[in-house]
């Protein structure tokens, strides 16, 4: 296998070196010598130099001050200072402010000298990687925003055109026209609608980091409560809101949680029971806001108690996409915030739930 | 219940959203008048030209976001500087199907904007958007 060429710049002021220094490496390494700072800038103008090398000792510009010059204009290659004597001072300027990655004493010694340019290029190779996959996730991560841009849009807008055409074939007395095939497809387009909206909701709380503003429970209790009742207005809500004090949250992700739960507590009720109920207590103080959601809905079989937080869990009997919960857990650990559930048959459900105030 | 308020003018690129808005509105009898425009810039031409013309100026306004070209937040950017005789009698809500949360975030904190409405449209919300806003719709 060949190895990859290593292109080495040495600038030192006495030309003996540079020779014996050539003569020593040149098998191992392309090599390019300069006998000044302003030379030695000259040829990494010109060539992608991978390590370079510099006598501290120079007039003019030492080592030192050539490195502390290169920092910006050349940030690539790997740098390591040669000098004769021990002058610390210099060394703590170089290492704090000339980003050298090694120390060698002159003479040098040729085996030491080798691995330190040796490790010097791996070094260089390291951080090229690094910088590359960057790159490359930087990318993918702009395509990404850029495909749930155009979910959010491009899909779902012709979708809702659909479900537009079916509320005009409800407006018209149409609905029944057909069999039950103006109703099946209201079912599907619904079904596809909410798929999305969680495929959305799942990524943009993956993605963010948490943002901050200024919540006030009972506006986004209330408008929640009536977005969710809109097509179903027999379930009733008791809500008692205490929130005295300011708090400071993740808006988008409180709202995801609060909106699948209360979704859930509507679509999960007992479709006999004549007093469909849901009570929503909140309690804000400094520290956190403690939530309760109870209804008295269908309940959770206790065997499933345990699995309703993982991704595409869903019951036999009720058709779900098995990705609400998953969400609003996922959405409390990007928060801090915790949950807890009991249920059962009888009683319904209770969720409850913490959310650290970020003040 | 708001009934014949005037005239509503619907701005949205997508044709077919243009058809079955107009159609729920012309169902829903909350109009006697419906102007559709399928671009910022059409709503923007449609205006200026009749700023004289009180008469053909719209009362209310359905805004997509987006657009081709000029979006809804562009078309804002403009529709406030007309003059405020007009601004005064004239609301605007915004009905798109966007579910980001920065758009969403956005249209509700335009001053202009009273409602962002979620497509599909439905009467009943429009119904109760307008008779929030009747006084200001001068029913």
């Amino acid at each position: 296998m060949a190895n990859p060429t290593v292109r080495v710049l040495y600038i030192d002021d006495e030309e003996n070196n540079l020779q014996a220094f050539r003569a020593a490496f040149r098998r191992q390494y392309e090599i390019y010598t300069a006998l000044s700072a302003a030379e030695g800038l000259k040829i990494m103008q010109h060539i992608d130099i991978h390590v370079v090398l510099a006598d501290q000792k120079m007039p003019n510009t030492t080592g030192v001050e050539f490195f502390k010059s290169i920092v910006k204009t050349h940030p690539d290659p790997v740098r390591i200072l040669l000098t004769g004597y021990t002058d610390i001072e210099a060394l703590a300027d170089a290492i704090n402010h000339g980003d050298i990655y090694r120390y060698v004493a002159k003479p040098w010694n040729d085996l030491e000298l080798h691995n330190s340019m040796k490790n010097a290029y791996d070094s260089y190779v390291a951080r090229a990687d690094l910088k590359n996959k960057i790159t490359e996730l930087e990318k993918t991560n702009d395509e990404l925003n850029r495909f749930i841009y155009s979910i959010s849009h491009e899909l779902r807008a012709p979708l809702v055109s659909v479900i537009g055409i079916i509320n005009l074939v409800k407006m018209e007395g149409l609905y029944n026209s057909s069999g039950e095939y103006w109703n099946l497809i209201e079912t599907c387009s619904n079904k596809l609608d909410y798929y999305i909206q969680k495929t959305l909701q799942y990524y943009k709380n993956a993605k963010d980091v948490p943002d901050h503003n200024e919540i006030n429970f009972d506006a986004l209790v209330r408008e929640l409560i009536e977005l969710h009742t809109y097509s179903d207005k027999e379930t009733k809500f008791n809500v008692n809101i205490n929130q005295e004090v300011k708090f400071t949250g993740d808006a988008f992700r409180i709202e995801v949680i609060l909106s699948n739960l209360i979704s859930n507590a509507i679509k999960y009720q007992k479709t006999n029971e004549l007093n469909k109920m849901v009570n929503i207590d909140i309690d804000v103080n400094e520290f956190e806001a403690k939530i309760n959601i109870n209804d008295n809905g269908l309940g959770i079989l206790k065997e499933h108690l345990e699995k309703i937080f993982t991704q595409f869990f869903k019951s036999k009997i009720h058709h779900g996409t098995g990705l609400g919960l998953f969400i609003v857990k996922e959405a409390l650990n990007k928060i801090n915030g915790t949950i807890n559930v009991s249920s059962n048959i009888e009683d319904g459900t209770t969720f409850k739930i913490t959310i650290p105030n970020a003040k | 219940m708001p009934n014949r308020t005037g005239k509503v003018l619907l701005i949205d690129d997508n044709d077919i959203d243009l058809k079955i808005n107009s159609k729920v509105i012309k169902l829903s009898d909350f109009f006697d008048e419906i102007i559709l425009c399928q671009s910022g810039e059409e709503g923007i031409e449609y205006i200026n030209k009749n700023l004289d013309h009180p008469e053909l100026l719209p009362d209310f306004i359905l805004l997509d976001i987006q657009m081709p070209e000029m979006d809804g937040f562009e078309f804002l950017e403009i529709y406030k500087h007309f003059p405020k005789t007009f601004l005064d009698r004239c609301k605007l809500a915004i009905l798109s199907s966007t579910l980001d949360f920065g758009d969403i975030k956005k249209a509700e904190a335009n001053p202009l904007v009273i409602k962002l409405l979620k497509k599909p449209l439905y009467p009943n919300e429009l119904k109760e958007l307008l008779s929030r806003n009747s006084s200001l719709l001068g029913i």
